[in-house]
C-alpha cells in the first residue's frame, strides 16, 4: 500500500520538474511546468472554473445542507423529505452526470421542457455556453452532495442541548435570533468539517465535468483535475500534467490545513 | 395554531426542494422506459405508448456488452473489499495496541487516501504498473482498488478498536495470548460494525468509480462498469433512452445496498466527512 500511494506521491512531485511525453527519456525542465500553467489560456480559465465550483461549492451543498437540516426539523414528515435528499446519494457521479445530461439537454431536455411549459421563452443550452455549463454543473454536483452535507448537519443539531434553546425563546428570542445567536456558534466544529470536505471535494470533481462536457466545448468548463487528466492522458504531457496535479495538491493541502492541525491533535491523544 | 401558520414558508421551500430533488429521478425512469421512437416524437412529461425497459436493457447488453464490465466490476468490488478488510483491520490493531514509531508515515498514508486529490498518483501508478506488466489486467485493478480504500478503512478500523477498553486486552494477555491471538479472539469477533461499514461504502466506491479504470485500463472485458457507462455517453448523451436504461440497470446493486444497510451506510458517510 505503502508502494502504491505514498513512493508516487513523491515521484509525482519529481516527474513534475521535467519534459516528457511518456515514450522517449525525460527532459529535465526545472520549473518551467510551473510557469507554463500560469500563462496557458487553457490552464487559467480551468483555474478560474476551479474557483468557481468552489465558491458555488459553499454557497450551494454546504449552506443548502445547514437549511435544509433546519428546515427538515422544524417539520412533520421529517423522514420523508430526509430520505428525499438521500436518494442521489445511492448513485454514482456517472449516474448523476448523465441524468443531468438529460436535465439539461437544449432539445429534448426536462428543465427547458418546463421553462417552455411555464411560458418562459428562454431556451438556454445549459452545457455549451460558458460560463453556464460550470454552473449547470455545480447544480448537478448540488443535487448529489446535499444530502451528505445535511447528514452532517443533523447530527450536529441533534447534540444541541435544549436549555440554551429554552432559555433563548424565553427571554423573547425569535427563531431566527435563536438560530443565530445559538444554534450556529455550537455547530461550529461541525461547519468547519463540512466546510473543508466541501471544498476539498469540490477541487476533486472529476466524474460530472467528465460525462457532462468532457470538460468542452473547447476545454472551456475544465476544472484542474480534468485539465490534469486530458493533459496526461490525452496529450501525453506527462510532466505537465503531474506539475497541475501537484498545484491541485498544494492547494488542498493549504484549504485543508487548519482542519489537518485539528484532527492531528486529536490524534496525538490516541498515542 | 399560530406556530403551523408560521410554517407554511417552510413547507413552501422543501416542497419546491423535493419536486427538484424527485423531478430527475422520475423523468430518468421516464425515459428508459420509452423507445428511441418514442422519445423523439414525445415531450419528457408524455407516458411512453409502450413498456419499453427491457428491450432497452436488452439493446443495451447486446450492442455494449455491459455484462462483461458488470463482471469485472463485481469481482473488483468484492475481492478488493475483502482485502481491504483482512489489511485494514490487522493495520488498525497494530497501529492501536502496538503503538509502533512511525506516526508520520501513518498520517500521510491516511491523508493521501482521504484527502489529497487521486490525480496526484495516476500518473505514477500508471507507469509503475506499464513497467509491472499490470496494466490492463484485472489483478492490477484490484490492487489499485484495495490500495485506494485502505486508508480509509484503517481509518474505521483505527477509531473502532481505541473505543475497545484496554482492560479487555490485558486480561487476555494475563491469561497467555500473544498479539496474535488477541486479534483473533477478541478484537475480531467484536469488529462486525467496523467491517460493515467499511464493506458497504468501499464496495460501492470501487463499484461507482471512473477515474482509475480509464486510466488503467483499455479492453473492453477489464474495464469496470463505469468507464463503459460514461463512454456510452457521445458529446451529445448518445442514444439517451439506453443511457439511462444502463445507468438505472447499473445502479441497481448500489441502491440495494442502500436501502438494506441504511445505518451503516449513514455511518460509514458521517466517518467519510469526518476522516
Amino acid at each position: 500500500m505503502t508502494v502504491l500511494l505514498v513512493i508516487p506521491m513523491f515521484q509525482n512531485v519529481y516527474y513534475s520538474f521535467f519534459n516528457w511525453n511518456g515514450l522517449s527519456a525525460p527532459v529535465f525542465a526545472g520549473v518551467k511546468n510551473y510557469v507554463t500553467m500560469f500563462t496557458d489560456r487553457v490552464i487559467t480559465r480551468s483555474m478560474i472554473n476551479t474557483a468557481l465550483w468552489v465558491a458555488f461549492t459553499l454557497v450551494l451543498p454546504a449552506s443548502g445542507g445547514l437549511l435544509v437540516a433546519v428546515f427538515v426539523t422544524g417539520v412533520r414528515g421529517a423522514g420523508f423529505f430526509k430520505s428525499i435528499f438521500f436518494i442521489p446519494l445511492t448513485i454514482s457521479f456517472v449516474a448523476t452526470g448523465v441524468i443531468w445530461t438529460y436535465m439539461l439537454s437544449k432539445q429534448l431536455g426536462v428543465l427547458n421542457g418546463v421553462l417552455a411549459y411555464l411560458g418562459i421563452p428562454l431556451q438556454p443550452s445549459w452545457l455549451t455556453s460558458v460560463p453556464l455549463n460550470t454552473f449547470a454543473m455545480i447544480f448537478a454536483w448540488t443535487w448529489q452532495q446535499l444530502g451528505t452535507n445535511m447528514v452532517m448537519f443533523l447530527m450536529g443539531l441533534g447534540t444541541i442541548p435544549r436549555d440554551p434553546i429554552e432559555a433563548c425563546l424565553l427571554d423573547g428570542a425569535n427563531a431566527w435570533q435563536t438560530f443565530v445567536h445559538v444554534k450556529l456558534p455550537m455547530l461550529a466544529p461541525i461547519t468547519t468539517v463540512v466546510i473543508t470536505m466541501a471544498m476539498v471535494n469540490s477541487f476533486k470533481v472529476f466524474d460530472i465535468i467528465y460525462v457532462m462536457t468532457r470538460g468542452g466545448p473547447y476545454s472551456s468548463s475544465e476544472t484542474l483535475a480534468v485539465s490534469m487528466f486530458r493533459e496526461t492522458f490525452t496529450l501525453f504531457h506527462l510532466g505537465y500534467g503531474a506539475a497541475i496535479s501537484v498545484i491541485l495538491s498544494v492547494i488542498v493541502i493549504v484549504v485543508s490545513a487548519a482542519y489537518i492541525r485539528r484532527m492531528t491533535k486529536r490524534d496525538l491523544l490516541y498515542y | 395554531m399560530r406556530t403551523a401558520v408560521r410554517k407554511i414558508p417552510l413547507y413552501a421551500v422543501l416542497i419546491v426542494l423535493v419536486a427538484l430533488w424527485l423531478l430527475p429521478v422520475a423523468s430518468s425512469f421516464l425515459v428508459s422506459f420509452k423507445s428511441s421512437e418514442d422519445f423523439l416524437s414525445q415531450t419528457w412529461a408524455q407516458l411512453p405508448t409502450r413498456f419499453f425497459f427491457f428491450q432497452n436493457l436488452a439493446n443495451v447488453l447486446k450492442n455494449y456488452r455491459l455484462q462483461n464490465n458488470l463482471a469485472s466490476s463485481l469481482l473488483y468490488s468484492s475481492v478488493s473489499t475483502v482485502v481491504v478488510i483482512i489489511c485494514a483491520s490487522m493495520a488498525g490493531y497494530s497501529i492501536v495496541r502496538l503503538r509502533p514509531r512511525f506516526n508520520f508515515l501513518l498520517f500521510l498514508v491516511i491523508y493521501s487516501g482521504t484527502l489529497f486529490p487521486f490525480q496526484m498518483y495516476l500518473i505514477p501508478v500508471y507507469r509503475l504498473f506499464n513497467t509491472l506488466n499490470l496494466y490492463d489486467t484485472r489483478v492490477g485493478m484490484i490492487l489499485v482498488y484495495s490500495a485506494i480504500c485502505i486508508p480509509f478503512s484503517l481509518f474505521v478500523y483505527r477509531g473502532f478498536y481505541t473505543t475497545i477498553p484496554r482492560e479487555i486486552e490485558e486480561a487476555a494477555k494475563l491469561d497467555g495470548c500473544g498479539p496474535v491471538r488477541s486479534f483473533f479472539s477478541v478484537f475480531l469477533p467484536q469488529s462486525l460494525p467496523p467491517t460493515a461499514v467499511v464493506a458497504l461504502f468501499q464496495a460501492t466506491w470501487i463499484w461507482n468509480d471512473l477515474l482509475f479504470g480509464m486510466v488503467l485500463s483499455r479492453q473492453e472485458q477489464i474495464r469496470p462498469i463505469m468507464v463503459a457507462v460514461a463512454t456510452m455517453t457521445g458529446y451529445g448523451g448518445g442514444n439517451i433512452s439506453w443511457v439511462m436504461t444502463a445507468v438505472i440497470f447499473t445502479s441497481i446493486p448500489t441502491i440495494l445496498l442502500f436501502i438494506g444497510l441504511r445505518r451503516f451506510f449513514i455511518q460509514g458517510m458521517v466517518l467519510n466527512v469526518s476522516a
